[in-house]
């Protein structure tokens, strides 16, 4: 896991920044960095970043990074996906409600206990697999449809639709 | 009722469980030295007073046999002799000499705990089937009391069963009062306890009400699609069947442009969004998409068929799928018209059957039988993929006690592979989905029994008989079924290849099949003799 520097008194000794600011270096300033560094955080830091601060949060809440979060690993990237996704609630949505799940319940089904979070993001997965997560949250907006009437797409809160609650419960081994 | 009471208490004491042994006028009562007739209709000879015992055995040998090596289980098939197994009881002893175990006590094994869970394997060895050895089962031995009241719960039925198929109605009604005692006994919350209850209930209605004019509490269209969903959520089967079938059906539409798919039951359309899904994703584009929705017809005037169209049509608009929606309301399959599908020749075509051929086996109507019309339909659509997904196991056999114990089998495995789900209401409303469908399989007749299932074997006879050739469904549905499994929280689903056809089951029985299948088009025949002026 890639630690944050979170904190922003952090100081850099930066010649070339031809800041007022007395020659600090800060992050905020230079947002292209941050994006870079986030685009390679596993989800749960994605999330404490989001709490930083408001900047950060709107950053965050970008859905291109999240993109980068779920299809990272996977061999061959997908093509053509991004269009789908948006329409169906997001890449942040199709992590929370979809890949985080699938991918900690795959990985403790193959080793047999719990690895950290941090261990999911690692894993690479297949063509299969991410249909499959694909399928699931088509499922799972649909269902929103039927229930919500008119409202789907824009359903409040990240509580998935009853369809994948099943993912949601502790492995009953 | 006197003759019973002491008949079943006789049996609770002794270690003897045949509580069939019934003294009325019109059966004779079994000797215990008998062989009992249950296990002899299997082919295995016991005594009935030696029943517990061999089920303790059975139940030790398995024990054994999970915790011995494989080089002595290999050493047991090539150097041992055995007992022919008809004689049941030598057999499960010369086995267990064989291992090496400690001789047979005379006594129960004391037990040290209780475990109603174990209590369907009891089930599986008592309900006509050969006792087979489930290494992967639970080894916890059963306290011997609770083991003789499930026992017990089981034989009654079967009597009880029996008695209805004779027509011996106040014999049945008798056992139905001892069957209540029973279940008394038994947790009910789980195992034997629960599907017995819901076996227990069913016989009660059949004898109390006529079977060809059996209504139980008709539910309205909405309230069973609540069931429905509520069972889709509850256990794997429904997702497995929708998977399986949009993977097929995507396979099939490869390359073209327009498609159309028949579904005969949409209900809340629940297997849609995914291929739609999948559509969009497709390498080349999402092609014109069709879908032609059959349902029952909605009583209060609301148009249920075509509110899901409209759902449907929006998530197709938002991947950017083109979309076309049509309901058909039919209360059977076999009113339905090919017109009313407004086919058309140049698109590719998909029939899609989820559970509901096997409504069309019941009494031929004025037609000639039901699935024959269908399927002679169907044929002529020339659809490029028929896909087909069926209960796996025989509820349609002509004799009502083999219907019975067959469907106490089924449904208890079912109700097994349930237990594990934690998720309420939706495991109460499942099994309340499964309950009426165990209802229709015990208590109707005729018409309106329309939950005849069959095997999957008798469904290749019939399918190609009706003129159509088997489809492999390929690896990548069976790989697609696998992954789905693991997401699942209980590690006894399984799912096996048949023949280039998909089975998902609990712990090895199967339960559900899917096949697919194409049509192969009929000779052209000619037309009768032209009139000339």
């Amino acid at each position: 896991m890639v630690l944050i520097h979170e904190n922003e008194d952090q100081v850099f000794h930066n010649d070339d920044d031809d800041d007022n600011d007395n020659g600090r270096f800060c992050i905020n300033d230079n947002l292209d960095l941050l994006i870079e560094v986030l685009q390679r955080v596993d989800g749960r830091s994605l999330g404490s970043a989001a709490c930083v601060c408001r900047q950060w949060c709107s950053i965050v809440r970008n859905d291109s990074l999240w993109e980068h979060l779920c299809f990272r690993h996977v061999s061959p990237p997908p093509v053509g996906v991004r269009p789908v996704v948006s329409a169906l609630g997001g890449y942040r949505r199709l992590y929370m409600v979809c890949v985080r799940p699938v991918l900690s319940r795959l990985k403790r089904r193959r080793i047999g206990g719990g690895g950290g979070e941090s261990e999911v993001v690692r894993r690479v997965w297949n063509q299969h697999e991410v249909e499959l997560s694909l399928s699931l949250f088509c499922v799972e907006y649909y269902e929103r449809l039927l229930v919500g009437g008119g409202r789907g797409a824009a359903a409040a809160g990240d509580s998935p639709a009853s369809s994948l609650k099943f993912l949601c419960k502790p492995v009953n081994v | 009722m006197g003759p019973h009471d002491s008949s079943i208490s006789a049996a609770a004491g002794s270690t003897s469980s045949s509580s069939s042994a019934c003294s009325t006028s019109t059966k004779p009562p079994q000797p215990p030295d008998q062989m009992d007739h249950l296990l002899a209709g299997a082919g295995y000879k016991v005594r009935s007073n030696d029943l517990h015992q061999v089920a303790e055995r059975l139940q030790r040998l398995e024990t054994v046999m999970v915790k011995s090596s494989p080089v002595e289980i290999s050493e047991l098939v090539n150097d041992a002799v055995h007992y022919n197994p008809t004689d049941l009881a030598s057999w499960v002893d010369s086995l267990l000499t064989e291992l090496n175990t400690n001789p047979p006590l005379s006594v129960p094994v004391p037990t040290d705990l209780s475990d109603p869970n174990a209590f369907p394997a009891n089930i599986n060895m008592y309900a006509n089937h050969a006792p087979q050895v489930h290494g992967e089962f639970s080894q916890q031995v059963v306290a011997p009391f609770e083991e003789d009241v499930s026992i017990q719960l089981v034989h009654v039925l079967m009597t009880c069963a029996e008695a209805v198929q004779r027509g011996d109605l106040s014999l049945a009604g008798l056992l139905i009062d001892d069957l209540q005692a029973l279940l008394g006994r038994v947790n009910s919350g789980c195992g034997i306890g629960k599907v017995g209850s819901f076996f227990v209930d069913a016989l009660s209605r059949r004898i109390v009400n006529s079977p060809e004019n059996a209504v139980h509490a008709d539910l309205s269209a909405y309230e069973n699609e609540i069931l429905y969903h509520h069972y889709y959520e509850a256990c794997p089967y429904l997702k497995f069947a929708h998977f399986t079938a949009n993977q097929a059906i995507l396979e099939a539409f490869d390359g073209q442009d327009c498609v159309h798919v028949i579904d005969f039951n949409l209900m809340q359309g629940l297997q849609w969004p995914a291929l739609i899904q999948a559509l969009a994703l497709r390498p080349g584009g999402p092609p014109l998409l069709r879908l032609t929705g059959i349902g029952p017809p909605s009583p209060d005037g609301r148009d249920s068929l075509r509110e899901i169209g409209l759902k449907l049509a929006e998530l197709a608009r938002s991947v950017n799928v083109r979309f076309a929606f049509r309901g058909v309301a039919a209360s059977r399959l076999d009113d339905v018209k090919p017109w009313m599908l407004q086919v058309s020749p140049k698109e590719a075509i998909a029939v899609n059957s989820i559970m509901q051929l096997h409504r069309l086996l019941g009494p031929n109507s004025s037609r000639g039988p039901p699935i024959d019309l269908v399927l002679d339909w169907i044929r002529d659509l020339n659809p490029r993929i028929l896909m087909v997904v069926e209960q796996e196991s025989n509820h349609n056999q002509p004799e009502f006690l083999d219907r019975f114990t067959e469907a106490l089998y089924y449904y208890s495995t079912m109700f097994d592979s349930l237990d594990v789900c934690t998720a309420q209401p939706e495991k109460a409303l499942a099994e309340l989905y499964i309950q009426r469908e165990i209802c229709n399989v015990v208590c109707c007749e005729g018409p309106v029994r329309v939950e005849r299932h069959e095997p999957l074997v008798r469904w290749r006879d019939r399918l190609i008989n009706a003129g159509f050739a088997p489809l492999h469904l390929g690896s990548n549905a069976f790989k697609q079924a696998r992954m789905l499994l693991t997401l699942f929280s209980a590690e006894g689903y399984s799912v096996e290849e048949n023949e280039g056809c998909l089975t998902l089951g609990w712990h090895s029985r199967p339960l559900i099949a899917a096949s697919a299948w194409q049509a192969i088009p009929k000779p052209s025949t000619t037309i009768g003799p032209i009139n000339h002026p």
